[in-house]
């Protein structure tokens, strides 16, 4: 009910938009109001950024390229109740300090981002990441389910290949029925409604 | 569909122009109504026992009443979202009632005080807790010696702690319940030599009499005594007989299977004119000898052959059980009542068999500690006063003047949660946690020993008060120094060292709920002394006035004493017995009513000689036509959004108690006035009779023993015309199901699948409606207020319907009724029976819906796809059984205003306006179960899971499985020969079987 929502655009598109604040876009003064449910948050970006990758850009440019493919960290290491919950779980910042207190980064650019973490760990703020993947509040996906069918690594059948990709972005639009289905027909596994809709 | 009730501050509209006019942002949007982008937010820590996605479980225990059950408190990502009975616990094994079901919504209720207040003239500020721990602090040591403590906590540590507080500070602490059974503890006292209410074996006793006791609707230890009720009462291979004598037939004496109207305050001479047929040895038997069955008839309405043949068959059966006390029946002279039923039961030889002396609920001190209090306070003795989870304000009546009494007092302290009566009355407001945000324990009774722990951050600012005593204990300093504790939770910890000493036991007594003792059932006691000739004072009770009426307040079953009264699931599920909501109402007999030309729903004023009361009249078939009777807990003044302006306090009609040390709540006569105004009740009965439909099926005891089914019972009975279809009927059905045996071959309906089905026991079931709280917990059901159930859109995927049979009700609708099946009784007979989607085979709300939203599953359940329903509402119209609710307005916004939306269920969609919604079997427990089993690669084994009403269900009447397995309890249930279909002429098949009720022969 209350989640919070935001709005990313990209610094260009900012000027386009402040001349229509006048209908209906939030300004700054407004957000800084109560909290108003949904109310929408606009960030802006700096100039030296990922804008040019796809897919929204992440308060902290965390490169799953690296991590999961240079490095080959399993999924789970991560995401560790994927296998076990409908909610694949998303690492707690103590999860990045566990390596993090330790590995400041190799480049210049890469020090800047851990140092963002570090911040965020002395601060106790967590960071708040920009959702890439997401469903309607009508369906239900149980990622345990499909790790069990599919095994550990089957992620990437609908999150893409991340290890590949320096910032997330969405390869195929799992908020779309036909994208279960295709998949559900193939493998000759339920097409119920009430499998997922409930 | 279900995310259209969003608040947006920029529609989707605007923000898709905006969007076209910048060229397109960093966000591809796609999909339906998720235009918009979220946030993933991590845990910083995260914390070992929470899995997101996966529920934990807390054991805790319920402090709604007395009796101390034990919880288990399911919470999600931090929050509690539901409360369940914890299988363990001896006094409830699993079982909840609705009122602790709904202690939920006293955890996140609006109404709560925020933070710690302090009065500023007529209103009150938030001040900081260290402000208002130094203000009390130098208030208590300005009064020492004239401390004075009102606590309803039931017996624990903290209630040790608070005794020891107040010794140290100097003053007198007082326990005290409004409703707090003092006539039964006062009996056993005389009768027993034991200064503490009896526990009860329903389970065992052949024969149950009961004189008012309302077991089913609260009274002592509502789950215990329900369990053992249907199981000894319930069907299976023979029931045991319940007769009720009292002047009001409340949910317990609508489930007797007779119901004698006696005199109001005469029922003791019933219980000793029956003790007096069994007879009694020695000395007792002398005393008793006074009391004839023809003496006391004229003075009780009851004939002397009735009585004499209910005491001999209560002495015939080995051992029956007679119970007695009840605040509905609490008159002056409840003592003497309470003392000739023990008399009763101890000659007919059933003390220390089914009446356990001393075992039941541990209880406060009375009214009587209370009046001692209310004496120095108003003799301007007590300089402080500290109100700990009680509101007299409310709870007593007016005339007692305890408001008066209050003001004398320099300064008030109140822990309440809530701003109720007396906190609104009080200086200094401490809000106390919610007890599932603090450490606590609790002693219920002998043997048992329950746990509270905090399952979830406190909702607000709020202190534990055990936490507050210590704090103003170490500032005050003095006589406190002994009071070392750095917090509550290591005070109580320290308090366990005896029972848990080293930190495995404590963690084990966490997980269990508690320490129970072997047995856990409560052991009789050694031959109790029962004094051989007690005072047999059988004077019958005085009213107050001259009216024409006896008044006679009952407690709500939901609202109970008034504590209920802010929580909308209480408040909109219907009370059992009149299928009213949202308001209070005045009850006279059908009879009454008709003899004065007052309809259901004329306002009437109820004068008494200490006040007047107005509400709506709802004519009640079992009412003596001498009595006028009107649920308590309604008529708040203050208590939150919920509670407050909800029709009438019956209180008001009430003399101060006097020296009865308890409050006589049936001690007053009434004159009734017209007032010409209307007010129409929001009931949510239809027709109040089955007018031949079938739907809750009985059949005689004698025919259940003999194993006939419900149709050869009727066709015994004289009743041929039963063939369920006609002829032509038949050819359909064959041509039916031929089809349907292609339509099983294909897709996902080839594969072998489970099939869910139901089976609900009506000669187990009471009608208590834990279940329709327990579905409006599970599904996230929009509780829709009295306007709306005014209009008949209350969303209760579950509801209790209840029909009357023979006699005579409201309606005027005549004696004879469903089969003659009731003939004989002068007065109508109830018929409960729980009525959900039937999950019907051949549903007639499938084929109808355009959009195929509606639609029956591969494993049995009828599907309700809410994302697909464009809400024509076809399929409501075409149900059979009006199980399926249309959401007509944004209930997803207004039903759970903040913080109350924290109770939803995150597995269930919260739907929005325009959608069919119904019963779904609770699919989400099913899918859950499935996908557990499949990630543990194992089948799914009965039992494993069930639906929510079964879970909650205190007489274990529902039962849930797959009926595709022969071994599950659900298929060998339906199997049984009382098992039927609700209109199944109409061939829905469906998968509820309900098994038919059981009637005991009526004997004159």
């Amino acid at each position: 009910m209350m989640r919070r929502v935001a709005l990313l655009v990209s610094a260009a598109a900012v000027a386009g938009i402040a001349g229509l604040m006048a209908f209906g876009a939030p300004t700054r003064a407004q957000q800084a109001g109560p909290a108003v449910a949904d109310s929408i948050a606009v960030t802006y970006l700096a100039a030296a950024d990922t804008a040019a990758l796809a897919g929204p850009r992440q308060p902290i440019f965390f490169r799953h390229d690296l991590h999961a493919g240079q490095f080959k960290m399993a999924c789970q290491y991560c995401h560790y109740s994927v296998d076990v919950s409908s909610e694949p779980g998303i690492p707690s910042l103590e999860t990045c300090m566990g390596c993090h207190l330790i590995v400041a980064g190799s480049d210049s650019g890469g020090r800047a981002e851990i140092r963002k973490l570090r911040e965020a760990w002395t601060q106790k703020q967590p960071v708040e990441w920009v959702r890439v993947h997401f469903l309607a509040r009508h369906v239900h996906f149980p990622h345990q389910r499909h790790i069990a069918a599919m095994g550990p690594n089957a992620c990437a059948t609908c999150h893409g290949d991340v290890t590949r990709m320096p910032q997330v972005y969405r390869v195929n639009n799992v908020n779309n029925m036909g994208w279960c289905i295709s998949c559900h027909v193939e493998r000759q596994v339920t097409r119920d409604c009430t499998a997922c809709h409930y | 569909m279900s995310d259209e009730g969003q608040t947006q501050t920029l529609d989707r509209r605007k923000f898709l122009t905006v969007l076209g006019v910048t060229g397109g942002g960093a966000v591809a949007l796609s999909g339906c109504s998720t235009s918009r982008v979220e946030k993933l937010v991590p845990y910083l820590v995260q914390s070992e026992d929470q899995v997101p996605g996966v529920p934990t479980w807390y054991a805790s225990t319920c402090t709604e009443c007395a009796a101390g059950c034990g919880l288990h408190v399911k919470t999600r990502e931090g929050r509690a979202i539901k409360l369940e009975g914890n299988p363990e616990h001896p006094v409830n094994r699993g079982k909840l009632c609705s009122r602790g079901q709904a202690s939920l919504q006293g955890l996140y209720n609006p109404g709560r005080i925020k933070s710690p207040m302090l009065r500023n003239g007529d209103a009150f500020t938030a001040i900081s807790w260290d402000d208002a721990i130094a203000r009390l602090a130098a208030e208590v040591t300005k009064a020492a010696g004239r401390i004075g403590v009102l606590s309803g906590a039931g017996p624990g540590t903290f209630s040790d702690l608070l005794a020891d507080w107040t010794a140290a500070a100097g003053g007198t602490a007082v326990r005290w319940e409004p409703i707090g059974h003092e006539p039964i503890r006062a009996a056993s006292r005389s009768v027993f030599g034991v200064d503490a209410v009896p526990a009860h074996d329903f389970g065992a006793a052949r024969y149950i009499v009961s004189f008012g006791a309302d077991f089913l609707d609260g009274w002592l230890s509502p789950m215990e005594d329900q369990r053992g009720f249907a199981t000894s009462h319930g069907f299976d291979g023979d029931s045991a007989r319940f007769v009720a004598f009292s002047p009001r037939r409340d949910l317990t004496g609508l489930n007797a299977d007779e119901w004698h109207p006696v005199a109001p305050g005469s029922e003791a001479l019933v219980a000793l004119a029956m003790a007096n047929v069994i007879g009694g040895s020695g000395a007792m038997g002398g005393a008793l000898a006074a009391h004839t069955p023809e003496s006391v008839a004229a003075r009780t309405g009851v004939p002397a052959a009735t009585i004499e043949r209910v005491a001999r068959a209560f002495a015939a059966a080995q051992p029956s059980l007679a119970v007695a006390g009840g605040a509905g029946n609490q008159h002056r002279a409840a003592t003497e009542l309470a003392t000739a039923v023990n008399l009763l039961n101890q000659v007919a030889g059933n003390v220390g068999r089914t009446v356990l002396p001393g075992a039941g609920p541990a209880l406060g001190d009375g009214y009587e500690g209370l009046a001692r209090l209310m004496t120095a306070m108003d003799g301007g003795q007590i300089g402080l006063l500290l109100v700990h989870e009680a509101n007299p304000v409310y709870a007593l009546p007016k005339a007692a003047g305890f408001r008066e009494k209050l003001a004398k007092v320099p300064f008030k302290v109140c822990t309440s949660l809530y701003l109720d009566e007396t906190a609104a009355a009080c200086d200094l407001l401490l809000p106390n946690h919610h007890p599932l945000e603090r450490w606590d324990d609790a002693r219920p009774r002998a043997g048992v020993t329950g746990l509270m722990q905090p399952v979830m951050e406190p909702v607000f600012q709020t202190r534990a008060t055990g936490d507050v005593l210590l704090q103003v204990a170490q500032k005050a300093g003095g006589a406190f120094a002994r009071f070392t504790a750095p917090t509550y939770e290591a005070h109580l910890r320290e308090a366990w060292r005896a029972t848990a000493a080293d930190d495995a036991a404590w963690i084990a007594a966490l997980a269990r709920g508690g320490v129970y003792a072997a047995g856990a059932a409560p052991a009789a006691p050694a031959a109790p002394a029962v004094s051989a000739a007690p005072a047999l004072s059988a004077a019958p009770a005085t009213f107050d006035g001259d009216g024409e009426f006896v008044f006679a307040p009952y407690p709500h079953p939901f609202l109970s004493d008034g504590r209920g009264a802010n929580r909308p699931w209480l408040l909109e599920n219907p009370d059992p017995v009149t299928k009213l909501t949202w308001h209070s109402w005045i009850e006279l007999s059908t009879a009454t009513a008709k003899r004065l030309d007052i309809r259901s729903g004329e306002i009437v004023r109820l004068r008494s000689p200490h006040g007047e009361i107005e509400g709506p009249v709802y004519p009640y078939p079992g009412l003596r036509d001498d009595v006028i009777a009107a649920p308590l807990g309604f008529g708040h003044t203050e208590y939150g959004q919920f509670a407050s302006g909800r029709g009438a306090n019956p209180l008001d009609l009430l003399g101060a108690p006097g020296t009865a040390g308890f409050i006589p709540y049936v001690s007053t006569r009434v004159r009734l006035e017209k007032t010409g105004r209307y007010r129409e009740p929001a009931t949510t009965e239809g027709n109040p009779r089955q007018l031949g439909r079938g739907i809750a099926e009985a059949m005689p005891l004698d025919a259940a023993r003999r194993g006939l089914t419900v149709r050869q019972a009727y066709v015994e009975a004289g009743h041929g015309k039963h063939e369920i279809n006609t002829e032509l009927e038949m050819e359909a059905i064959e041509g039916w199901r031929e089809a349907t045996v292609e339509s099983r071959k294909l897709g996902d309906y080839a594969v072998a699948q489970p099939a869910w089905g139901m089976a609900i026991d009506l000669s187990r079931c009471t009608g208590c409606s834990a279940c329709v709280t327990a579905c409006y917990a599970e599904n996230n059901i929009p509780t829709v207020g009295e306007e709306d159930v005014l209009r008949g859109r209350e969303m209760t995927w579950i509801r209790i319907e209840r029909y009357w049979e023979g006699g005579e009700d409201a309606a005027g609708h005549g004696a004879g009724g469903e089969h003659g099946a009731a003939a004989g009784h002068a007065h109508p007979e109830a018929r409960f029976i729980p009525m959900l989607c039937q999950h019907c085979e051949n549903a007639p709300c499938e084929p109808v819906c355009p959009v195929y939203a509606a639609y029956h599953t591969p494993d049995g359940l009828n599907g309700q796809v809410y994302n697909r329903c464009v809400g024509t509402r076809y399929c409501g119209n075409n149900c059979p059984y009006k199980v399926r609710y249309f959401n007509w307005y944004k209930y997803n916004e207004r039903a759970w205003p903040e913080p109350l939306h924290l109770q939803l269920n995150p597995d269930v969609t919260v739907r929005a306006r325009g959608v069919m919604e119904k019963c779904t079997f609770c699919v989400q427990r099913i899918r859950g179960a499935q996908h557990q089993a499949r990630i543990e690669n194992r089948p799914l084994a009965d039992g494993e899971f069930t639906t929510a009403c079964a879970q909650a269900c205190p007489a274990d009447a529902i039962v849930f499985g797959n009926m595709r397995d022969p071994d599950s309890r659900v298929a060998r249930i339906r199997a049984n020969p009382r098992g039927y279909h609700v209109l199944e002429d109409t061939n829905v098949r469906p998968a509820i079987t309900y098994l038919a009720k059981v009637l005991h022969p009526v004997e004159a």
